[in-house]
């Protein structure tokens, strides 16, 4: 079991949005880790759309990223491209 | 009767409703009433030994949704990137631990029903929602009520929405319907709609009218009166819906029914067919939208790109004009659906008719205008609101990267009026490349020609742009002076004017001269006895309602270019609109069968 983190900002025009969210779901779900959402003091996990969502994380949000498990880097490598592109996924 | 009268007495009695009609047509079927449950969760404390079953009933309600969801996403297209999204986010949410386990939690913890406990787990999530600041954040909320509504609707035991497991036709009938109602509509069988809400312009009856669905709108109480089950009839032309009509009618209605799908699904077949004549001359058809929920349709019936995107819709929502973002997020799904065909937007076309009562701060409009229709409207008005203008432009170029985009100026008089608009695209062009903001090099400019100075001067302006779309609805009312609204002139409206059908020539003819292509977006282009001569004098493309393209292209089929040409010369030679039609009347049978070109 490998664990990663990385600092990240969101790219997003929208911010991390109901799209985006729902793509960091499947990305936990695909690579099978558990996948954590940190800013500041609050952490959630990116399984609840809702906990991600609720962190209302803009563009620009400076937020750390944290993968654990077998699939560890190449989830983190998803989750990151998914955060920090301009695009829509 | 009243509906009191009506529970007592559930003989069915045949009696009329009036509601407003805005999707002609004729649907005989039973109704599915689609009910907004009003979030009225009762509280009731359970003994002890009832707390697990309760829980088991709530996670059975979510497994509910989550099948009625998927099963949903099944039936749509796999084109439907953005609708399929929305569905993929609706049934995370709907696991989520914010409403799974949080409401089980509080069953457990205070015994209690699963209604209160999921309406309690909701008012926690809306209390965080409602503290964030960024608003398209915030607004997500929306998504997250619409998923619990859907499983408040199974706990509550409303009645089963998944469109039928067996796919009855049905007429649906709701309160309101939203976008995702409107997903359901295309996914099932549905004959036609029925809403207590909205007028002419609402999202049902654009939806409906490009599916090509009867629907009456306006009709109150709907949902009350009607019990899902119940027989009626809805006349979409009229707005007359027929509770429990005679068996005899229905009988008759039914089988006008199936007349109708067994001449749709003749038509079908042009669908995915090349448009273009039996020699391979090429009309492109293409369809006239006015909003991205309209995308399906066009889709459907094979269109050839949008001809026409009447950009006005997003200026009627809200108190405030669109985010450039907004804006954009609607170009980018016409453009990446249709991509690679064309996709023509026009841009803002206010004033006039079409008047907008929300934007503060702009007296010159709110100013009573004496002459409407020749004041500060379209074109003119955005050259005015330059501020606007802009934000539109920098959308519309942004969008561009995904796709083919024609921009398209509406109400052009005068040639003073394309190079402003072009000096202001230039402008924004610039602005985008300081910025590094990517937009497409290639983006088409063209004008409307709906002015008969426009028209006149089609040779000249044919320089300045890359295409003509020939609006005749205005240009019909413009020459010959006659606002088809006024019920004592309207019978002077008339597109076989021999005026109207030289001004037609008179712009292809210009168009050409300058190799730009000139395509028509009027009612004439969907009309079965214009079109063959619309064809024969050149246009390039016509665009039409989405549902009418499928008819227009078996007719082009069944057609050969030179014998086009020769109808329209003919066409010509009348000296008047009765010379025309007598001629179309006496000429048409021999190329056509009848069904081609009657309506």
């Amino acid at each position: 079991m490998t664990t990663c983190a990385r600092d990240l900002v969101v790219g997003n025009e929208r911010g991390i949005h109901g799209r985006v969210a729902t793509r960091l779901a499947e990305v936990a779900s695909e690579f099978a880790v558990v996948l954590q959402i940190r800013r500041a003091e609050e952490t959630v996990e990116c399984s609840s759309i809702l906990d991600v969502l609720s962190l209302a994380l803009v563009q620009g949000s400076e937020i750390s990223v944290q993968a654990a498990g077998e699939q560890a880097e190449a989830a983190l490598a998803a989750a990151a491209e998914l955060i920090t592109a301009q695009e829509d996924p | 009767m009243t509906e009191q009268a009506m529970d007592d007495n559930r003989q069915p009695v045949s009696r009329t409703l009036q509601g407003i009609g805005v999707s002609p047509g004729i649907a005989a079927a039973r109704v599915l009433v689609m009910k907004r449950h009003a979030w009225r969760a009762g509280w009731r404390h359970l003994p002890d030994d009832h707390v697990e079953k309760e829980v088991e009933r709530f996670l059975q309600a979510i497994r509910t949704a989550g099948a009625e969801l998927a099963q949903l996403r099944e039936k749509l297209a796999a084109d439907l990137a953005d609708a399929l999204s929305i569905i993929d986010s609706h049934l995370l949410m709907l696991k989520d631990k914010m409403i799974v386990e949080r409401t089980v939690a509080i069953i457990r913890r205070n015994s209690v029903n699963a209604e209160w406990a999921l309406a309690q787990a909701l008012s926690e999530i809306k209390e965080r929602f409602e503290q964030i600041d960024d608003r398209y954040i915030r607004e997500r909320y929306a998504d997250i009520k619409h998923v619990a509504d859907r499983v408040f609707g199974l706990l509550t035991g409303r009645e089963h929405n998944g469109l039928g497991d067996d796919d009855l036709p049905v007429i649906l009938v709701a309160n309101d319907f939203s976008p995702e109602d409107a997903l359901r509509m295309q996914a099932g069988n549905v004959l036609g709609f029925l809403t207590e809400k909205g007028g002419v312009t609402s999202h049902t009856a654009i939806v409906a009218r490009s599916l090509n669905i009867p629907a009456v709108v306006g009709l109150e109480h709907a949902t009350s009166i009607l019990a899902t089950g119940d027989l009626i009839i809805l006349d979409g032309r009229t707005g007359q819906v027929t509770l429990h009509p005679e068996p005899s009618e229905i009988r008759r209605r039914q089988e006008g029914n199936r007349r109708n799908h067994a001449k749709a699904d003749d038509l079908d077949r042009y669908i995915h067919l090349a448009s273009e004549t039996e020699d391979g001359y090429v009309v492109r058809l293409s369809a006239n939208i006015e909003m991205r929920q309209e995308l399906p349709a066009v889709l459907r019936y094979g269109s050839e790109g949008i001809g026409l995107f009447r950009s006005e819709f997003d200026y009627f929502q809200g108190q405030k004009p669109p985010s450039e973002e907004q804006l954009l997020a609607t170009y980018r799904q016409l453009l990446e659906t249709m991509a690679p065909h064309p996709v023509t937007v026009r841009t803002l076309d206010v004033g006039g008719d079409k008047f907008l009562h929300s934007f503060p701060g702009n007296g010159a409009w709110l100013d009573q205008e004496r002459n409407p229709a020749l004041g500060l409207r379209s074109i003119r008005f955005s050259l005015y609101e330059r501020d606007l203008f802009r934000i539109q432009l920098r959308a519309l170029l942004r969008a561009s990267v995904y796709g083919r985009l024609r921009i398209l100026l509406p109400l052009v008089s005068a040639l003073n009026e394309v190079r402003q608009a072009k000096a202001v695209i230039a402008e924004v062009i610039e602005q985008l490349a300081e910025e590094s903001t990517p937009f497409a090099a290639n983006v088409e400019i063209g004008m409307m020609v709906e002015v008969p100075s426009a028209v006149v001067m089609a040779d000249v302006f044919a320089r300045e742009v890359d295409f003509f779309a020939i609006g005749t609805n205005d240009l019909i009312q413009y020459s010959l002076a006659i606002d088809r609204g006024n019920q004592y002139v309207a019978h002077l409206y008339e597109p076989f004017h021999p005026a109207v059908l030289r001004m037609i020539r008179q712009t292809v003819e210009a168009g050409h001269a300058s190799n730009i292509p000139v395509s028509l977006c009027g009612e004439m282009a969907g009309d079965g006895l214009c079109a063959p001569v619309l064809m024969g004098l050149g246009l390039d493309e016509l665009s039409m309602r989405p549902a009418v393209i499928p008819r227009i292209k078996r007719m082009l089929r069944h057609s050969r270019s030179n014998e086009l040409r020769n109808l329209a010369r003919q066409t010509l030679e009348c000296e008047d609109s009765e010379r025309v039609r007598e001629f179309l009347a006496a000429t048409l049978p021999h190329f056509y069968p009848k069904d081609f070109y009657q309506s």
